[in-house]
């Protein structure tokens, strides 16, 4: 998790070297038992942004892959890591990641998957624990958060502009909005998803 | 029967033992309890319930704990019996412990329908037994070293009534390679743990002339362990006991006494771990892996059926094969029965099972059993047992089995020949 903030704190150092602000808000779900890992970001931000070259990673955690929801730039290489003491897998079905299979491997070990394809969301899966599931989602920049259980989040560094703001996840229809990031400071942004 | 016979049956089990590496008392299942108090699947420790993959087997081991640190893994808070601290006033006060946070409960409910094949026109054609029996379990962990494994059970007999079971055990998981067992111990004579079809495995079913069988389960106290080999990978079983013999009224008239050892060959470790276990492909059906073992049981029936009581010597040799999606099990059984005035009996019963993974959640199988009774008379009885295993859910299982009588069919078709599907869900 911190070397996801890492990597993504260094494309923000190339890219976004200009004035910047953050965009912080709240995700609010009707009826939903948590508003956790519900991802925000910015849509099409200008310019290209290169992937990071520390490689970004998804732990595989008391039968949890940690985090949920994992935001990275196209051309990224993810670590899978496998903290448990118990035997992990991690394939995807989905072919926009080329339905990849990585095998087990023992604990403190990692494999390593890139993602090349922006707005391609893979279902991560471990073949011998069925209930776990993970998402990696492929973005064109690295302006993106996170809800925690409370549905906050905030993205910071994302240089002054007008910007269309989407949130993605599994369950719920997605929602546009629009923001007008500042120089500096905080721009707020709630969202309502149904 | 004097004690020095019954001394002298336990050294010819231990001197068996002790070469080998041994399980009855470790025979039980995972079941929905667990999947509730880890919030993980079925098919974590399950096959196909109640068959164990080998993941199963390794928490089984474990005294039904994560291997590598259970607090880590599960996802309900206990009960605490006292604080850690209190480790340090002992003796001065009781040894902390916990208990489950939640009632530790599972309902396993099984239904079948029954197609007698050739029966004349007055039968009928098919039987349907809904519910055939209803289990409800408890199980769970006492604190680091003791685990509970119990349950009621109602089930239909052929009489249209209902009997009642209520076996349990309690184990004090010393370590993975030591543990004491006493309750309710089943001896389960195959290498699989469990068979998945209707149809009971002819080693289990094997009777005695006094009625002994192998699948009863009986009062006891016994010994167990289990450890990995080279690498992390497969392993070590072994188990040894004392049981109150079937049809023996008071427990201190005679014992009977037990022991099975195992080695298994690649795969995941005995009590798991991921040491060495590193693979491009993996499943939880799979556990490419070769199982070497062996039992044996001794013991006095009381006389159900001859007046005199029954001596029984049993020895057996068991094989579980892995590869890939398919598994291949066998047994080969040989029982020895003596009675005063009756000339002595051996029986041999083998059997080989094959497994096919067809998707995760359909399993095609057939086994072949061979049974003699008496290898002085006759010849051995045959039967084939193709069937197919649907796991509508992880928790939802449909059987269809087809039980064809190999040798003397003619005589063996009306009571021996059915189709019969089976309907089995957990929660």
């Amino acid at each position: 998790m911190n070397r996801t903030i890492v990597s993504f704190t260094a494309v923000l150092l190339v890219a976004g070297a200009a004035q910047a602000g953050t965009i912080t808000g709240k995700v609010t779900i009707p009826h939903a038992r948590t508003l956790a890992d519900v991802l925000v970001y910015v849509d099409a931000a200008p310019g290209t942004f290169a992937p990071p070259k520390n490689h970004a990673l998804m732990d595989q955690r008391n039968l949890a892959f940690v985090p949920h929801v994992l935001p990275v730039v196209a051309g990224t290489t993810v670590d899978f890591l496998n903290s448990d003491q118990v035997l992990h897998n991690v394939f995807t079905p989905d072919k926009c990641a080329n339905k990849f299979n990585l095998g087990t491997w023992p604990k403190g070990e990692k494999r390593s998957v890139k993602f090349d394809n922006p707005g391609c969301s893979p279902v991560l899966l471990c073949n011998v624990h069925p209930e776990m599931e993970g998402f990696v989602v492929v973005l064109q920049n690295p302006y993106a958060g996170v809800t925690d259980k409370a549905g906050v989040y905030s993205i910071a560094d994302v240089p002054e502009g007008k910007y269309t703001v989407k949130v993605w996840n599994r369950k719920f229809l997605d929602v546009t909005s629009s923001v007008t990031v500042p120089k500096t400071g905080d721009v707020k942004c709630d969202l309502v998803l149904k | 029967m004097e004690s020095s016979g019954t001394l002298r049956r336990a050294a010819l089990v231990l001197a068996f033992t002790l070469p080998l590496v041994a399980v009855i008392g470790s025979v039980a299942r995972a079941i929905p309890v667990f999947s509730r108090k880890y919030q993980t699947s079925c098919s974590t420790c399950h096959y196909a319930f109640p068959q164990l993959n080998a993941f199963g087997k390794a928490f089984q081991n474990n005294g039904w704990r994560y291997p590598g640190g259970d607090a880590n893994f599960r996802k309900d808070e206990p009960t605490s019996l006292g604080s850690e601290a209190y480790k340090q006033v002992w003796p001065n006060a009781i040894w902390p412990s916990d208990i489950p946070g939640s009632a530790p409960l599972a309902v396993h409910a099984v239904g079948s329908v029954e197609m007698p094949l050739n029966q004349p026109d007055s039968v009928a054609k098919s039987n349907l037994s809904f519910p055939e029996h209803v289990q409800v379990f408890y199980a769970g962990t006492l604190g680091e070293t003791f685990s509970f494994f119990g349950e009621v059970e109602i089930e239909k007999n052929d009489e249209g009534g209902m009997d009642l079971g209520t076996p349990f055990r309690l184990q004090w998981n010393r370590c993975t390679g030591f543990n004491v067992v006493a309750g309710s111990l089943h001896f389960d004579p195959s290498p699989g743990d469990f068979s998945l079809i209707p149809s009971d495995i002819n080693v289990s079913t094997l009777a005695s002339r006094n009625g002994w069988t192998a699948a009863g389960e009986m009062p006891g106290l016994g010994v167990w362990g289990a450890g990995n080999g080279a690498g992390g990978r497969g392993g070590w079983k072994y188990t040894a006991g004392m049981v109150q013999g079937q049809g023996m009224s008071a427990f201190g008239a005679d014992k009977d006494f037990y022991a099975r050892a195992s080695y298994k060959i690649g795969g995941l470790g005995e009590i798991g771990g991921t040491e060495g276990a590193a693979s491009k492909t993996s499943a939880f059906w799979v556990d490419n892996s070769a199982t070497l073992g062996g039992y044996v049981y001794s013991g006095t029936v009381a006389g159900a059926v001859y007046s005199q009581r029954e001596h029984l010597d049993v020895v057996a040799g068991t094989a579980n094969v892995w590869y890939s999606n398919a598994q291949l099990d066998a047994t080969v059984m040989n029982m020895t029965s003596k009675i005063d005035g009756l000339a002595d009996r051996t029986s041999l019963a083998w059997y080989a099972q094959g497994q096919y993974v067809i998707y995760p959640w359909l399993i095609g199988l057939v086994r072949y059993e061979s049974t003699q009774e008496d290898k002085d008379v006759g010849s051995a009885t045959t039967t084939l047992v193709p069937a197919v295993v649907a796991m509508a859910r992880a928790n939802v299982k449909v059987t269809l089995e087809y039980r064809r009588p190999l040798s003397d069919y003619d005589t063996r078709k009306t009571t021996d020949e059915h189709l019969l599907l089976r309907l089995n869900f957990a929660l």
